[in-house]
């Protein structure tokens, strides 16, 4: 460059009339190919550029993604004589994200400069929920919680005290210290999100969640949208192209035309409701025309007890058995299913073809969609499942395995024992097989007195916004005789931590210590998510004991506060509790966190010790310096392993059903010439017929079924305006209820109008952009359409991720979300009613006063009634509503509620619901064989250990 | 693998792999800590077809990166070079922020930095490239649908994938060797002008521009028309605004104050020559001033303006012409000072250099303007000698104007000039072009309200008027003075209409 450089400018800088022009700094080179990343032994001494061509000394230090549930890797490159972030980028050493990220893994920058992040703890100075809150120390907020909770542990309340999680991100950890605390305190998010397609995927093989093997597969069989959202998105986007470019196949059902969509070979739009008839309808073609996995269905479907249940006079044959199933499947005939769906004739036969062609490759895999939209939507995972086990892919290479074989829980150096106690607000009799705690319930539960809360700690958990029926929440939680102590563990400002106590401030991923494992691929991986600038401090010989200093203002971690919490709360050791948080390196003292994870890495995880000896650092620096590993063994095929026997252990082989016990206790079952583990159903093979279902009052749907939904298409009339509300779907570059925060996000989407068919949208003479109600049983929402040939007629969409508000007498973050107002009404309803759009606003950050967009879209979730799914616990989330075009009094962003008819609404589908009682299945609550997050003791099970209310 | 001495950087954006998750805007975004409204890169949704036959496709747009860059050439401080490395590298430090680059270059990939008032752009990442690591958008991509590498190695991934498949660029036409190639890409999606673009998105809207018609006058898209379901706002767009027409037409009337004295000189007596050419310097010295102060005005970075002389890139017209300006001026003072008689031998060689300068002054923006790649309807081969006619209209008229009495003789020239300058107009507008684009944008000026100035304004009162009180009626100071006026408008009212059109189009 500096030859183009003219005489007149070399003699006008002489004179000093213009700059000199600088020489760019030549920094030394990796190589002379373009690589992605710096070689790892570089890592912690850099000599980067930054953007404006400033040399830099930097260092990278992984860390976990916190922006989904799929834990990527991060790698935070920090200017270590700035302290600051100067990019986060992949870690190209995490197994399961390979070096590559959504959008939201980048944004993470965002939020950690978010200029309106909350940066110390908070202090609620006015009336809950009125948005006033005065700064407060983190010794005072603790001592305060410490004294709640002793006080309740102290006097046997125990079941007042409850956590509840929206975004994890890790495993167990909270789960130990609940334990540790004695109580059944443990709520999730679970039956707003995945409860259906874990009750579907339990049923079937014993496991809860499918992990499909894309990278290997034939046919990507999807009934979600992984190439854009979903867990796992982008550890599976990125397995899904890469097989797509192979040759694989993908085919997706969904009423809209997702991204996912828009890059399958076959998209079938069904009716919602509908997706389980057609997967039957294909299971039926399969069977009839033999082009299954014979001898994977001879082994591995419990066919045995499908004649013994249902046709016990039959000879228990294979043969016998398919004529009978076959006869079973005979009620989903192609046509008429197609004509159902709403697909094009021949629709199910190019599936039936797509996935006989793929043998037993098929990767298969539903999340929210369909399962988390219909009543019933169980049995479409449960038809999925099925589907994916007759072509012989359950657990094979390029199949679907199920998660529990991808993923690894490690155990912390003290598990405290589970518990015996069984907290009936969370685990209600009602639904003796949810998946799992009955979260959605919890306002209308203690509204009907099941219980009261006496501290409940909300954990990056935004129930006001993200769950349905907010209203209903918003009055629990601001009527302190039913919510006690209101703890709101955070990073941002959100919904639900207006109405909070105390809102403390806890890290983004580059700030918090969390180990995590998730079933990404084929294959088990642990991810460890630290705070970056105490981890460099450790590395560079300045340890610490304490995260907050290194982070942003008094911004915590969970982990740290856990530990310290707990010691308060059990200063002297008395209850019990302290002995779990003393460290197994000092005995008496408190544990710290680094010692928590150095005693996880050089204990509980397999291959660990051994890799980390390989590059010459003991487990926790090399997790520290490479973020995750990845455990040795196969992670596929594992039923088919052989059970080890010794002279202690000698299985009996039963000759009927071929399960070998131990005492009693099946530990296999004999398949092909030997003792295998097989699955963890009662056949120890994937079951059709589930006798825990018979026995537990649901024998009308002990075998798969396509039931019909609440928005059936039946029960619907375009006509009149009625139409389901699919309100599910998600974008690629929003975070649940953290997107707020992020500039770069919100300027890509920032609105979730209604969608609608051109065919529809004419029927009701509505045209793009024009306002409409949307009605719903207890209420409505006005928004805008946005009218697509990219959705199915018959149907509505509208996103979930979208609608954000604050109020004006709040904080909030005003990226992201528009300043709302609460109105009673004086028909009894209350109305949510915009003030003033997102605007422009003046911070450190120069950005703020930039925002050009004006919408933060609408909250749709407020008008949406509580409806239980009675089998799966589920939230079933699509709405049969009424589309009106907007009256003169209608807003944009308007929501209108009535409490009562939600009352009702609950009720109405509670009356679905087929409760335990002490006095059926030999007096439990629940089938010990299901699953739950917070483990428990057998005997919390009887009615008769707790019986509460 | 041959020698690396100079590799040739570009992109493969391989759409068969793409899954339109914005992933690369928001590492762009951070890796640059680029603010809102500012896009390096972006990724264009496109929708077509009719349900269940709905498509919808995704287009990773940006800076291409061309081998014969026209915002490199156009560029007056050699802010945009391409480095040896093929990469299209971006200096702000020298930047004076023109606009100039956003004319030239046709795929709209450069914006404003808000803070620096400089251009800023898809660098390649040069700061990372120059240790030896990929961009941060192929680097976080997580369908590897960004390759980067090497063009001029043959045995390179981005070389065999540009080899092996079929692959597209944005406006081959152009010529400017753009060196993304995309797989699989859709001519609507890379053709701005092949699909329809609506201010609200699939999830939001874009910032209004002006290439957009008004708020609730938008045309409805026809059902299954491709459509840009998520897009930026046209960054380009009348970044050139009315400062820019200004200096057009002040810059005419102080070339052809000099012209048309020059013209007179031949054929007229002395003292009509010197009444004239004793207004002329000053109409000159003037006009130029008004020019250069629209000029520096119109920049980003007006303290920067002398750069444009000190810190020149020969290539750019910008740079020639503010020589020539300069050097105008200065012969221009030279004659306001000297005040010689044409007649004399000083006087005559003052008048014949000043004639050729402010011939170059008046006609080098057609070069100028014909350097502004993106703009199709610039691109006219007729444009300096339009500009010629038009600054002795524009000389003849302010000489006319300021002495109607002495210098009455000049309604003849005026009305010679205006009728040599109409066809040129006409043919601007009316002439067959050679690209959509340019048809467009010259079919613009004649409809709606910017057909009402065209043909009221630039056409009736600013060219055939003036002719016919000229030539059709009886001659008095008050109808020279009156058509000398609407000449003058008439100019302005063309260089506006001219300036905006091509710019009110989309480009990317």
């Amino acid at each position: 460059m500096s030859s183009k450089i003219s005489w007149i400018e070399r003699l006008a800088a002489q004179f000093g009339l213009v700059p000199r022009t600088r020489g760019l700094p030549q920094p030394e080179r990796y190589g002379d190919d373009l690589r992605d990343f710096p070689p790892f032994d570089r890592w912690l001494e850099l000599e980067e550029l930054d953007s404006r061509r400033n040399p830099r000394r930097m260092a990278m230090v992984p860390t976990t993604c916190f922006n989904c549930e799929a834990g990527c890797g991060l790698l935070a490159t920090v200017d270590v004589d700035e302290n600051e972030i100067v990019r986060i980028e992949g870690n190209p050493l995490h197994p399961g994200s390979r070096g590559r990220n959504c959008a939201k893994g980048p944004a993470t920058l965002n939020q950690v400069q978010d200029p309106e992040r909350i940066l110390q703890p908070m202090k609620r100075s006015g009336p809950r929920g009125e948005g006033g809150f005065v700064p407060v120390s983190w010794d005072e907020a603790l001592d305060q919680i410490a004294a709640s909770v002793r006080e309740r542990l102290l006097s046997d309340r125990h079941d007042e005290v409850m956590y509840h999680v929206g975004r994890p991100g890790h495993e167990g950890s909270v789960e130990r210290v609940l334990q540790a605390w004695g109580i059944d305190g443990h709520n999730s998010h679970t039956t707003v999100c995945s409860a259906s397609a874990r009750c579907g995927y339990q049923l079937t093989w014993g496991y809860d969640r499918p992990a499909p093997d894309h990278e290997n597969a034939q046919l990507i069989l999807l009934l979600s949208s992984h190439l854009e959202a979903g867990h796992y998105f982008n550890p599976h986007a990125q397995r899904i192209v890469e097989a797509k470019e192979r040759g694989a196949r993908i085919v997706v059902l969904d009423p809209r035309l997702s991204n996912t969509a828009a890059r399958a070979d076959l998209w079938l739009p069904t009716r919602p409701g509908t997706e389980g008839a057609v997967l039957l309808a294909t299971l039926r073609l399969l069977i009839d025309e033999n082009t299954f996995d014979r001898t994977f269905v001879d082994n591995w479907i419990d066919w045995r007890g499908y004649l013994e249940n249902l046709h016990p006079e039959d000879a228990p044959t294979v043969e016998r058995f398919l004529e009978r199933f076959s006869e079973y499947l005979s009620q989903w005939t192609a046509t008429e299913v197609e004509q159902l769906a709403g697909l094009e004739a021949g629709s199910i036969r190019a599936l039936a073809d797509e996935v006989a062609r793929a043998g037993n490759r098929v990767a298969a895999h539903i999340w929210r969609s369909a399962a988390s939209g219909n009543l019933g939507g169980w049995q479409i995972a449960r038809a999925m499942a099925l589907l994916t086990a007759f072509t012989g892919s359950a657990g094979r290479e390029g199949g679907t395995s199920p998660a529990g074989w991808n993923k690894f829980k490690p155990d912390f150096f003290s598990m405290p024992e589970h518990g015996s106690r069984w907290n009936e607000l969370i685990w209600p009799r009602q639904w003796p097989t949810s998946f799992y705690e009955m979260s959605h319930l919890l306002p209308h539960l203690v509204e009907d007195g099941v219980g009261k809360i006496g501290v409940y700690f909300t954990r990056v958990f935004n129930p006001v916004w993200t769950f349905p029926d907010g209203m209903s929440w918003m009055r629990m939680l601001r009527d302190e005789n039913k919510v006690g102590l209101h703890v709101a563990l955070t990073p941002t400002w959100n919904e639900t931590a207006y109405f909070a106590d105390l809102v403390l401030p806890m890290g983004h991923s580059t700030e918090r210590h969390d180990i995590q494992s998730q079933e990404t691929h084929s294959s088990r991986w642990v991810s460890f998510r630290q705070p970056i600038f105490r981890t460099l401090a450790r590395l560079q010989g300045k340890p610490s004991s304490d995260t907050r200093g290194f982070n942003a203002g008094q911004v915590w971690e969970e982990d740290e506060f856990w530990i310290e919490l707990s010691w308060r709360i059990d200063p002297d050791g008395e209850l019990g509790i302290r002995k779990h948080f003393e460290s197994p390196y000092r005995p008496g003292e408190k544990v710290t966190v680094e010692e928590q994870y150095r005693y996880m890495f050089e204990n509980d995880i397999p291959g660990l010790p051994e890799k980390a000896a390989e590059m010459e650092m003991d487990p926790f620096e090399y997790m520290s310096r490479v973020g995750a590993h990845e455990l040795p063994g196969e992670s596929i095929r594992c039923h088919e392993n052989k059970v080890e026997i010794s002279d202690g252990f000698r299985p009996v082989v039963d000759a009927k059903t071929g399960i070998a016990t131990v005492d009693g206790k099946a530990v296999g079952v004999a398949v092909d010439g030997a003792i295998r583990h097989g699955f963890p159903t009662e056949s120890r093979r994937i079951e059709i017929y589930s006798r825990l279902l018979d026995e537990w009052g649901f024998g009308d749907m002990a075998l798969p079924g396509s039931p019909e939904s609440h928005v059936d298409p039946g029960k619907l009339d375009p006509e009149k305006g009625i139409y389901v509300l699919v309100p599910t779907f998600r974008l690629p570059t929003m975070i649940h209820s953290r997107s707020a925060n992020s500039k770069h996000l919100m300027e890509i989407s920032h609105a979730n109008p209604v969608w609608i068919h051109p065919d529809e949208a004419q029927r009701h003479g509505i045209e793009d952009a024009d306002l409409v109600r949307i009605e719903t049983e207890i209420g409505h929402f006005v928004n805008r359409v946005w009218v697509t040939d990219g959705l199915r007629p018959g149907v509505l969409a509208c996103s979930h991720h979208m609608g954000r508000w604050r109020l004006d007498t709040g904080p909030g973050s005003r990226w992201g979300s528009a300043t709302v107002r609460f109105e009673d009404l004086p028909s009894g309803q209350v109305r949510l009613r915009l003030i003033e759009d997102v605007v422009p606003f003046q911070s450190k950050d120069p950005d703020s006063s930039r925002s050009w967009w004006s919408e933060a879209g609408v909250h749709q979730n407020l008008a949406f009634p509580v409806q239980t799914d009675p089998v799966s616990g589920m939230h079933c989330w699509h709405q049969k509503v009424r589309l009106n075009r907007a009256s003169p009094e209608d807003r944009y962003g308007d929501v209108v509620v009535d409490p009562a008819k939600s009352r009702q609404v609950h009720q109405r589908w509670k009356e679905m619901a087929r409760p335990a009682s002490p006095e059926l299945h030999g007096g439990l609550r629940r089938p010990r064989e299901l699953p739950r997050p917070l483990g428990r003791s057998p005997e919390a099970y009887l009615f008769e250990q707790n019986p509460g209310s | 693998m041959t020698s690396r001495s100079s590799p040739s950087y570009g992109f493969v954006i391989d759409n068969r792999r793409c899954i339109g998750c914005h992933a690369c805007t928001v590492a762009c975004k951070t890796e640059h800590s680029d603010p809102v409204g500012v896009n390096k890169t972006w990724v264009q949704y496109l929708e077509k077809g009719v349900h269940p036959r709905a498509e919808r496709a995704f287009h990773v747009l940006r800076c291409n990166h061309c081998s014969q860059a026209p915002c490199v050439d156009m560029c007056p401080t050699a802010s945009l070079t391409i480095r040896e490395d093929a990469i299209v590298d971006f200096d702000p430090s020298r930047c004076i922020g023109c606009k100039a680059c956003m004319q030239a270059c046709p795929y709209d990939a450069i914006d404003i930095h808000p803070d620096t008032g400089t251009a800023t752009k898809c660098n390649y990442c040069a700061h990372r490239v120059d240790v030896g690591r990929e961009p941060a958008c192929a680097v976080v991509c997580p369908a590897d649908a960004i390759i980067t590498g090497d063009l001029s190695d043959p045995e390179s991934r981005i070389s065999t994938l540009v080899a092996g498949q079929p692959t597209m660029v944005r406006k081959p036409e152009k010529g400017t060797g753009p060196k993304i190639h995309y797989i699989e890409g859709h001519r609507e999606a890379l053709d701005p002008l092949a699909s329809h673009r609506s201010v609200r998105t699939l999830w939001g809207e874009r910032p209004r521009d002006a290439t957009d018609r008004e708020e609730g006058q938008e045309l409805s898209i026809p059902r299954g028309d491709p459509r840009r379901t998520y897009d930026i706002q046209q960054r380009h767009a009348v970044s050139w605004g009315a400062k820019v027409s200004s200096y057009l037409w002040t810059k005419s009337i102080a070339a052809g104050a000099l012209m048309v004295p020059a013209l007179l000189a031949p054929f007229e007596r002395t003292s009509l020559v010197d009444s004239a050419l004793s207004l002329g310097w000053s109409i000159a010295l003037i006009f130029l001033a008004l020019t250069g102060v629209l000029l520096v005005l119109d920049l980003k970075r007006p303290e920067r303006f002398l750069w444009v002389l000190l810190r020149p890139q020969w290539g750019s017209w910008l740079v020639r012409g503010a020589y020539g300006i300069t050097l105008y001026g200065a012969v221009a003072t030279l004659g306001w000072w000297l005040q010689a008689s044409s007649g004399s031998s000083t006087g005559a060689l003052l008048l014949a250099t000043a004639a050729l300068l402010a011939t170059f002054v008046a006609v080098y923006t057609g070069w100028l303007f014909g350097q502004a790649k993106g703009r199709d309807l610039w691109q006219s081969a007729l444009s300096p000698i339009h500009l010629g006619f038009q600054a002795i209209v524009a000389g003849a008229a302010i000489l006319l104007l300021l002495k109607p009495d002495e210098l009455s003789d000049l309604r003849g020239l005026l009305a010679v000039a205006l009728i040599l300058e109409l066809p040129f107009m006409l043919l601007e507008v009316f002439g067959k072009h050679s690209t959509q684009a340019a048809a467009i944008a010259a079919r613009s000026m004649t409809v709606g309200i910017r057909g009402k100035w065209f043909y009221l304004g630039a056409l009736a009162a600013g060219r055939i008027l003036p002719v016919v009180l000229i030539v059709g009626t009886t001659t008095n100071e008050m109808r020279s003075g009156l058509a000398a006026l609407l000449a003058l408008a008439g100019i302005a009212i063309w260089e506006h209409l001219w300036v905006e059109a091509p710019q009110r189009l989309p480009l990317a």
